[in-house]
This record gives C-alpha cells, structure tokens and sequence, in this order.
C-alpha cells in the first residue's frame, strides 16, 4: 500500500531530501546518535534488488543495456554539461567506480598555501575522522601511503584491494621515473563487510556490482528501513521549501507523489530540520525553485551565490606503450594511486595534480587490418593479436586543479520546464581567470610527466587525450559552497544555510572547490559532519 | 507456392503497425538463423581462428545465434557521464544479418557452388573480403553495430574470455568470479592442446 494511503501531510524530525551517498550518511548518523523520527524524500524509483543485478549486469554486458531501469525522471534533458541522469534510490553512487582518495591537507588551503582559489572554512584535519566514519560506514580498502603524502589519523577499515599482477608490474616502473605509487583506496571489500560479500573481480564496479561488494547507498537505506529508523518515500519529487509566516526558517517541503499517469498527488512535508541532500545540480535547484515574494531570489540566496562556483576539474590522460607484457583483464578497475604531485612547487606557476595508472587494452585489442591495411580473417587475426599484445600498454590519468569562476553557475532555464511546469536547470562550467591562464601550462607539465615516465620504461606515448567533452568538468560539485562570510558563501562551515537556521545542505554542493581527486569520500564525510552538528 | 519466410514478412508490412512487424521481423529472422544454421557455421568457420576446431566454432556461432535471441529493441542504453541525453537500441540487426547470410549463399551459387558452405575456406573468405570491403569496414567493432554479419561474429567471439585466454595463452578469465587473492600472481598458462 502507498505510503501516502492514509494522509498528505507527513511529520518528522529531520526531513532529508534526496537518497544519494551524502543522505545515506546523514540518515545513518541521526539513526544512530538522536531518537527522532526521520524521513528521506526520493523523487526517483526505487533500485532493483541485489539479488536482480547479476541478470541486469548480464544485459549490460552483452548489450549495453542500462543496469538500472527506471533510474531516471523523463523530460530532465536539460542545457549543459549535466553529471548524469541517475536520479533514484541511492542515487549516482548506485554506478559509481567505488573510487575513494580524500582530499589533501592542501585542498582546503589553495589561497593560504599557494595564492590561488578560496580556502576553505575548515581543514583537513577537521575532516579527518568523518573522513574515517565514512570509510568505515562504507567499508573502504585501503592501503597506507606514505604518511607525508597521505596522513589519516586511524588506518583503513580493511586491507588493501591487492594489486593485480600487472599493477605489480607498473608499480616497478613508476618507480623508476621516481613516483612513489600505492594501491587506490576504494569502497569494495577485500574481506566479507558489513554483511556484504568479498570483491571477486567481476570488474563491472562502474556501472554495476553483481554481488554487493562495492558499497551502494541502497544498502544502508535497507538496513534503517529494516530497522524502522527511517521512513524513505521514494517517486516523491520536492518541488519547493516553503517559509514559516514571520520567521525564516523553513516550515515545509511541498512535494509531489509522482503517478503514472497524471499530475500525481501533492504532498506535504513538515520537520523541525530538513536536509537538501540532493547532489550538487539538484540541491541549489531545488533552493532557485523556493523563491517567494520574502525570498525572491531563492531561499538561502541573500548573498545571490546559490548556484554560483560549480566546481570540477580536468583530467590529462595518456596511454603508453611499454615493453613488458601485461594481462589485461586481471582486474581491470583497480589502479595505483600517487599523491606526490599535490603540493604545487614553491616558486613556479600554481599546478596540483592527482596520477593515477592502469593496466589497459588500448591498442592492443584484436584488430580487422594489419598495419600494412590488408583485410585479416580466420588465423590472421588471432596471429596479429599475440603479436601485438607481447608488449603492454599503461594507462596514465592526471586530474588537474580547476578553480571555479562565480559565473561557473546553474541557474534555472525559462526554456525548459518539467512535467510540473518547474524550470529546469541550466549548467556552465567557466575556470576563474587565474586558473584559465594556467591552463596551457598545467597541460604541458602533465604531458611532459607522462612523456618521462615513458622514457623511464623505455616506452613510447601513443596517444594523449583531455577529459573536456561539452565543457564538462569531472567530479563536480559547488552551487552552495560553504564560508565563514554570509556574503561570499551559502551555508557555514556544519552546511546550515546562513539564512536559514533550521535548513541545511549536505555533500558535495557544499565545497569550496572539487580538489584534484574523486570527490565522492569527500562529500560523504562533509555529510556525516553536517549531520553531527544537525544531531547536536 | 508458398511463401517463404522472408516473402511472407515483405508481405505483412502492408497490413501490420511497424512496432508488430519489427517484433515479428525480429523473431522471424532468429528462427530462420535456428532453423539453417549451415550458412552461419561454415562463416563462423571462414572467418574464426581454426585452432577452436570444429566443436569450438559450433559453440561460438551457437553464443552468437543466442545474443541474436536476445536482443531487444528500444531499449534504455546505460547512459554515460557529462550529458543528459539517453540513448536507446536499435532496430533488430537480426533481419539485416539474415539477408546478408542469404547474399552468401547466392553468390556462392552464382560462382558454381550448391551452396556457401560447400565452398572451400578460401573461396568463402574471399567472399567475405570482397562484402566487407564493399562496405569499407575496417575494425571489428562492438556487435550491435556492426554492418555485416561477419563482423558481428568476429565481434561477438572476440569479446569473449575465451579469446582473451587464448590470445595470452593463460587463464586471465576476465569479468569471471576469480578469488581476489589469486589476483597478485602472474595468471597461469591455458592446459591445452593447440589445433
């Protein structure tokens, strides 16, 4: 039966908006730490069963079929370089790769440190043991970098996910171009977890884990829901945060039970605190989308940043041929990670950067035409393929710093409106001056790095590439960036909105800038420390 | 006389909505490649390595006439990063293939032979080169998309653990459920015989 049978308006404690990673945080915490009564408002479906994946994942595999059917809301095409469409119970980190660095000490102090970007209002080390929280919470498998590159104050939840052989290989020949590299942390499990099953390789982690042991979202949400800590009201579309009368603080969600046919059945959520826990398009959207005559700039604009310093970053990639013979296959998805390249050098033109290798199969899959143009069948082709394949080829990946512009911006789209005849939004990512004018040459450095640690295994590069479709920026996040100063920021430095006591934003639109690294550990733990000042 | 298959298809996109015949086509050309599979076995021998043998290329063209069975149209494609637009699959390329598969055999025929498949291997694959390179085709591709039947079968078989095993000559057996711990040793060589 409908959640929504017997009444229109529901009562909580704390009303989170969105059921993505940073929700899932949050509503684990005040599960744990307060008694009060939580709701979580989904405008998606509801995800398939873990027990549905390995056949969905069957479908993906053989035909490029979405393994999540439903996960999406029809008619959100919208203007701009949107992150993706996923939208339902879990969230994009229902396909996500499971990838997990944390930021660096020097993420959150571009300006003190290097004169460049905004620093953040708090630091590393106050992230640190949500930082730990989170990886416990998910269950991430890590290893120890060197303690200068890589400080944490408690060690992973679990051993390493074990470097495949070839990484061993590649390991030995980064070395040699003088890089220290380590297993990437990431949230698979390397031993049984949290009721959840030990990785086996089947290395479809992005999109989807046939057997739960890459940490969904989904997961926890059963448990609170098994548990009754949690009531989460899937296919429920916020469509705008209403004001308490004389006061600012906001009184209720106004939403939509979304139908099958027809406009749906509206709905009205009422709490003491409600979390906008919906990703960094959705959350400042939802914020435009609140406008009223009190607030007509958006709730929580005051400062008329909501939406401003969308923030992501570029990656230069490059493969590299190399005269070892590599197994690619073993566990295609896992990488070695270095974080030497984090500290901009004293004294030269500002540029942080992650690198991160993997065994790969570029030019060396089976191929039609020989080198000399002539069509091959039957015993050519597999002739050609052991031929070419007696030598290995390194994929090399460095996620660059970008700084967000304020004109870096979503904002809402009179062109566009969905079914309830709500604008959409609309994306542009634009680097601030001071990053753009670095642009040529953080590209050049990284290319003539990957150019050395070629020479270095007696390699050649054989292809470089930049990670720019449509303007796109990776990882993104921003659009309701946290600050001391109301004027210059949304929320504070806990995420609560600076204009409204009882409301805050979570995860990832609350950073200062996307740091050069997946950004997802970061969101989550930024959530978890939300939701210990929401529980205090 | 009766109709043949493909007559009696010709004959129904008159009278049928396009979504039906599609579905009917669809079938249609899946039971025709179950019903004659010789056409497609002496292809899948042409154009395959020969150390499968003759039980593997049965096995191979068999998993290449099952993701044929499965295909389905219209379908939700997994929708990449960066852009809002989805995609969806396309109109069966079973029909395509079926047709293709009968260009074989009457240009077989038309040189002398019975039939595709009483052709010796040379002869067949210079028919296969001449169709391919009519179609300018120049990389194996991803099967759906492939432009001509041989492709789809190089391309299915291609992308199998199998191959990858063979070509390496070890046991890689990639996107397979492998221990996590067995991953940091160097894979162990295939047991085989080679044809």
């Amino acid at each position: 039966m409908s959640a929504f049978a017997k009444r229109t308006v529901i009562e909580s404690d704390v009303c989170i908006i969105g059921s993505g990673i940073s929700a899932a945080m949050v509503a684990d915490r005040l599960a744990r730490t307060t008694r009060g009564r939580i709701v979580v408002v989904e405008a998606g479906d509801e995800a398939p069963p873990l027990g549905q994946r390995y056949g969905l994942r069957g479908r993906f595999m053989d035909y490029g079929e979405s393994p999540w059917p439903k996960d999406h809301l029809d008619g959100y095409e919208i203007d701009g370089p949107l992150q993706s469409r996923s939208m339902q119970v879990g969230g994009l980190a229902m396909h996500w790769g499971g990838v997990t660095p944390r930021f660096s000490p020097e993420d959150f102090r571009t300006r003190s440190m290097f004169g460049v970007g905004t620093d953040w209002p708090i630091s590393y080390d106050d992230l640190d043991p949500f930082y730990q929280e989170a990886e416990e919470l998910m269950g991430v498998a890590g290893e120890q970098g060197p303690a200068s590159m890589d400080p944490r104050g408690k060690p992973f939840p679990m051993a390493p996910i074990p470097l495949t052989y070839n990484l061993g290989l590649l390991k030995e020949w980064t070395a040699k171009a003088g890089i220290t590299m380590w297993s990437q942390p990431v949230a698979k499990n390397s031993r049984p977890y949290s009721g959840r099953a030990e990785c086996c390789r089947y290395d479809t982690c992005s999109p989807i884990c046939p057997i739960g042991a890459k940490y969904s979202p989904d997961f926890t949400f059963d448990r609170l829901r098994a548990s009754k800590r949690i009531t989460l009201y899937p296919r429920t579309l916020v469509r705008k945060l209403v004001l308490h009368d004389g006061s600012t603080r906001i009184a209720s969600a106004q939403a939509v039970q979304r139908s099958a046919r027809g406009a749906g059945t509206p709905v009205e959520f009422r709490a003491q605190t409600f979390v906008v826990a919906a990703g960094y398009v959705w959350s400042a959207h939802l914020l435009l989308l609140s406008a009223s005559s009190r607030m007509p700039a958006g709730l929580g604009n005051r400062s008329g940043n909501v939406g401003k310093y969308v923030a992501g970053h570029r990656n230069q990639q490059a493969f590299i041929s190399l005269p070892i013979r590599l197994f690619p296959g073993i566990n295609g998805q896992h990488s070695l990670l270095t974080k030497q390249f984090m500290r901009s050098p004293a004294g030269k033109e500002y540029l942080r950067h992650d690198l991160r290798v993997w065994e790969s199969t570029f030019d060396r899959g089976p191929r039609l035409t020989g080198d000399d143009g002539a069509l091959m069948l039957g015993d050519d082709i597999m002739r050609d393929w052991r031929e070419r394949t007696r030598t290995g080829v390194a994929r090399v990946r460095a996620y660059y710093d970008v700084l967000p512009d304020r004109s870096s911006e979503l904002t809402l789209d009179p062109a566009r409106k969905n079914a309830w005849g709500d604008p959409l939004p609309r994306l542009a990512f634009r680097d601030a001056p001071e990053s753009a004018a670095l642009r040529e040459h953080s590209v050049g450095v990284i290319q003539t790095l990957f150019q050395t640690m070629a020479s270095a295994g007696g390699g050649t590069v054989i292809q470089r590439e930049e990670d720019d479709a449509r303007g796109w920026q990776d990882h993104p996040a921003g659009g309701c960036r946290m600050g001391d100063d109301p004027a210059t920021s949304v929320v504070d430095k806990w995420g609560r909105a600076h204009d409204h006591e009882n409301l805050f934003v979570v995860g990832a639109p609350t950073c200062v800038s996307a740091g050069c690294a997946n950004g997802t550990l970061t969101f989550t733990a930024l959530a978890l420390r939300s939701a210990a000042e929401i529980a205090r | 006389m009766p109709l043949s298959r493909r007559a009696f298809l010709g004959a129904l996109a008159a009278a049928m909505p396009a979504a039906i015949l599609i579905r009917h086509a669809h079938a249609a050309a899946v039971d025709d490649l179950a019903a004659s599979p010789r056409i497609l076995q002496a292809l899948g021998e042409a154009v395959l390595p020969s150390e499968l043998g003759r039980a593997g290329t049965l096995a191979a063209v068999s998993g290449f006439q099952r993701w044929i069975a499965g295909y389905r149209e219209n379908v939700e494609l997994v929708h990449g990063y960066g852009t809002s637009a989805l995609g969806k699959s396309g109109p069966t390329p079973a029909t395509r293939w079926a047709a293709q598969l009968d260009a074989l055999d009457r240009t077989a025929r038309a040189e002398g032979a019975r039939s595709f498949a009483t052709l010796p291997l040379e002869r067949r694959r210079e028919i296969v080169r001449r169709e391919l390179k009519a179609l300018k085709a120049d990389r194996i591709g991803a099967v759906g998309r492939a432009p001509h039947v041989a492709l789809a079968l190089l391309a299915h078989w291609y992308d199998t653990p199998d191959a990858t095993n063979r070509c390496y000559d070890v046991h890689i057996d990639r996107e397979n459920c492998r221990p996590l711990a067995a991953s940091s040793r160097k894979p162990l060589p295939l047991a085989r015989v080679r044809a």
